[in-house]
């Protein structure tokens, strides 16, 4: 069994969970299908995206610079960092320098995949995470299980012991007013005392050298806003060529991503404030190399809607830490392989391949064709399981041979039928662990074929 | 988007705006104070107000403003924002740091979407830009929509003039 499988199976085990979990990113997917139909020239502002990016990626090394030259020009510093130690040791640096103690975070996956938080606290910093589910998991010691909703695994029973606990509310309280009023509170106090402000980066905007964050908690800003040194932290692909290519992701991240036309707050730091210092922090981390991958760079078009973990079945079904990645869900199973340090080879077999997550791509990923490719090269490579090579090579020598195969077939119809029950689900029959075998019929179809049209 | 060619922009600035948990109010003049109707309020749009504060006053201080009132540049109809930038703002912080955030606007100055929007902007001539739609919000807690997460609890948007939009459409 393989990890996502056994993650997932722990997961499922909790039924009533696994279904408010299943049902309640439906309810998100759906949301997300009103907002897109309402907006006529949905599919034109698709290809659009699609295109915007592919020009980005395409000259990357070239926007880059112009993004380095504007931003630079704008009062800002930009720094590089070629993996994840190199970044985190320039934040440490950044906060070093401006002998700051008191450090909050909104959201960065970027951080997460370069586990900052657990590198600075080695270092005497504690980070604040300031987005409101990024704060009730940082206090549980849990990683995102979700890269929109990251606190979506849990129930509010568990956030509320979890408050009073860590925030004093009161005991047996879970009301989501009451508790988001809480967290609200103390993270005011958070926020007022913060030297240093560090947020994710939505998009990076070449031509004006400028960073956009988007959220709804106004967190971002409550936090660059205060602190007298922001800090921005983003990976190479979040670069866009011009201003005006903002107009097309802006409509369409929020609409995909929960059903919202536009998130309540989207920001464009320029500038540093009055006395204030101002760095934007450009990581590649394996992303360059990444991109040399033909099959598979376009995955780094990907702007972190989500929506493609939302509309998946197999994720809905097994929940954001199955994965075991980063970044869950059908695009992070295209990412993993590549970049993940642990592994994450099984995650392109964690899927169905129905192709959901493709159509709901805002940027037009092929991600379930690329699941696929990952598939036959991850086997090719001899980095899938010495059960499964076995079990495609046995399959390969039986579907080669028209013989072999119809013997196979009548076999297998034997077996089904008369094997006892112990024998047919043997622990090599991985298939019929969470399944019933079908019922075999008499004959097989070419059989039947030859049958009812020789007469 | 093509229902807004036979729909005036303004209806659905409203009805998105709403939609984001936005408060409307419509007055007739653009001119004078709306001081009547935030008694309360600290009202940005009067040059002597925001001459009392400055990107140096303490943050202690403005974590007790309760309603602050400013002027939007422009809104966008498909999605109800309102771009406000660093000439609008003495203080970056403001309309997230208070309560009840208002926000004074032209009818006449809403564009349909977000390309509209991005031509009349230019990010390279200022510090600090924001589209704010609706109060600050999260779902984070199983899903249940609530008001006030970091920043304001209540937006309100005052749109005057509305009256003059039937030539303009």
């Amino acid at each position: 069994m393989t990890a996502h499988a056994k993650c997932a199976k722990k997961f499922l085990a909790d039924e009533p969970r696994a279904d408010w979990h299943d049902e309640t990113l439906w309810l998100v997917r759906t949301k997300r299908d009103r907002a897109a139909a309402a907006v006529d020239e949905w599919e034109a502002l698709r290809e659009q995206a699609s295109q915007i990016k592919e020009e980005a990626l395409a000259n990357l090394n070239g926007l880059l610079k112009q993004f380095e030259a504007e931003a630079t020009k704008n009062g800002a510093k930009v720094l590089w960092a070629t993996d994840a130690e190199e970044f985190n040791r320039i934040i440490l640096d950044i906060i070093r320098q401006h002998k700051a103690m008191n450090v909050v975070k909104s959201k960065s996956m970027l951080t997460e995949e370069c586990g900052m938080n657990a590198f600075l606290l080695k270092a005497g910093i504690e980070v604040v995470d300031t987005d409101l589910g990024e704060r009730i998991i940082q206090f549980r010691h849990e990683m995102p299980s979700h890269i929109v909703l990251p606190a979506i695994h849990l129930k509010k029973e568990e956030i509320g012991a979890t408050f009073h606990e860590k925030l004093g509310t009161a005991a047996g309280a879970s009301d989501p007013v009451y508790l988001t009023h809480a967290a609200r509170l103390h993270l005011r106090r958070k926020f007022l005392a913060a030297e240093v402000a560090m947020t994710g980066v939505n998009f990076a905007v070449a031509e004006t050298g400028s960073v956009v964050v988007c959220t709804n908690e106004g967190n971002a800003d409550m936090g660059v806003q205060a602190a007298p040194v922001q800090i921005h932290c983003m990976g190479i692909e979040k670069i866009i060529p011009r201003q005006r290519d903002l107009g097309v992701f802006t409509r369409l991240l929020a609409r995909n991503a929960t059903g919202q036309a536009v998130t309540t707050y989207t920001s464009h730091y320029m500038r540093p404030k009055p006395q204030g210092a101002m760095y934007i922090v450009i990581v590649d981390n394996g992303r360059f190399k990444h991109l040399t991958q033909r099959s598979y760079a376009s995955s780094l078009k990907c702007i972190r809607c989500g929506g493609c973990l939302n509309t998946c079945p197999v994720f809905r079904r097994s929940g954001g830490h199955s994965y075991g990645y980063v970044i869950p869900g059908p695009i992070g199973s295209i990412l993993a392989p590549e970049r993940s340090r642990a592994g994450g080879i099984d995650l392109p077999f964690a899927s169905s391949l129905c192709g959901s997550c493709s159509n709901v791509c805002p940027v037009k990923i092929d991600i379930h064709e690329q699941l696929y490719r990952w598939r036959q090269d991850l086997t090719l490579q001899r980095r899938t399981s010495f059960v499964k090579r076995v079990a495609m090579c046995v399959a390969g020598f039986v579907l080669s041979s028209n013989a072999r195969y119809n013997f196979a077939g009548a076999l297998g119809r034997f077996a089904v039928k008369y094997l006892p029950r112990f024998l047919l689900y043997l622990p090599l029959n991985v298939w019929g662990k969470a399944r019933e075998l079908p019922v075999p019929p008499r004959e097989s179809f070419k059989q039947w074929y030859k049958r009812s049209h020789n007469q | 988007m093509q229902i807004m060619k036979s729909e005036p922009k303004y209806r659905h600035f409203i009805e998105n705006l709403r939609a984001a948990g936005g408060e409307i109010v419509e007055i007739a003049a653009h001119t004078g104070s709306i001081a009547a109707l935030f008694p309360d309020a600290i009202d940005f749009t009067q040059e002597t107000v925001r001459d009392q504060f400055s990107a140096s006053t303490s943050l202690e201080d403005l974590d007790k403003l309760e309603c602050v009132i400013f002027e939007g540049s422009f809104g966008v109809a498909e999605n109800g924002a309102v771009w406000l930038e660093d000439k609008d703002l003495p203080h970056r912080i403001l309309p997230f740091i208070t309560q009840h955030l208002v926000l004074r606007l032209d009818s006449a100055n809403i564009v349909s979407t977000m390309e509209e929007a991005y031509d009349r902007i230019r990010l390279s001539e200022t510090g600090f830009g924001v589209f704010i739609s609706g109060p600050s919000k999260t779902a984070d807690i199983e899903q249940s929509l609530v008001y006030g997460a970091h920043g304001a609890v209540r937006e309100t948007v005052v749109c005057y003039n509305p009256s003059n939009l039937s030539s303009k459409g």
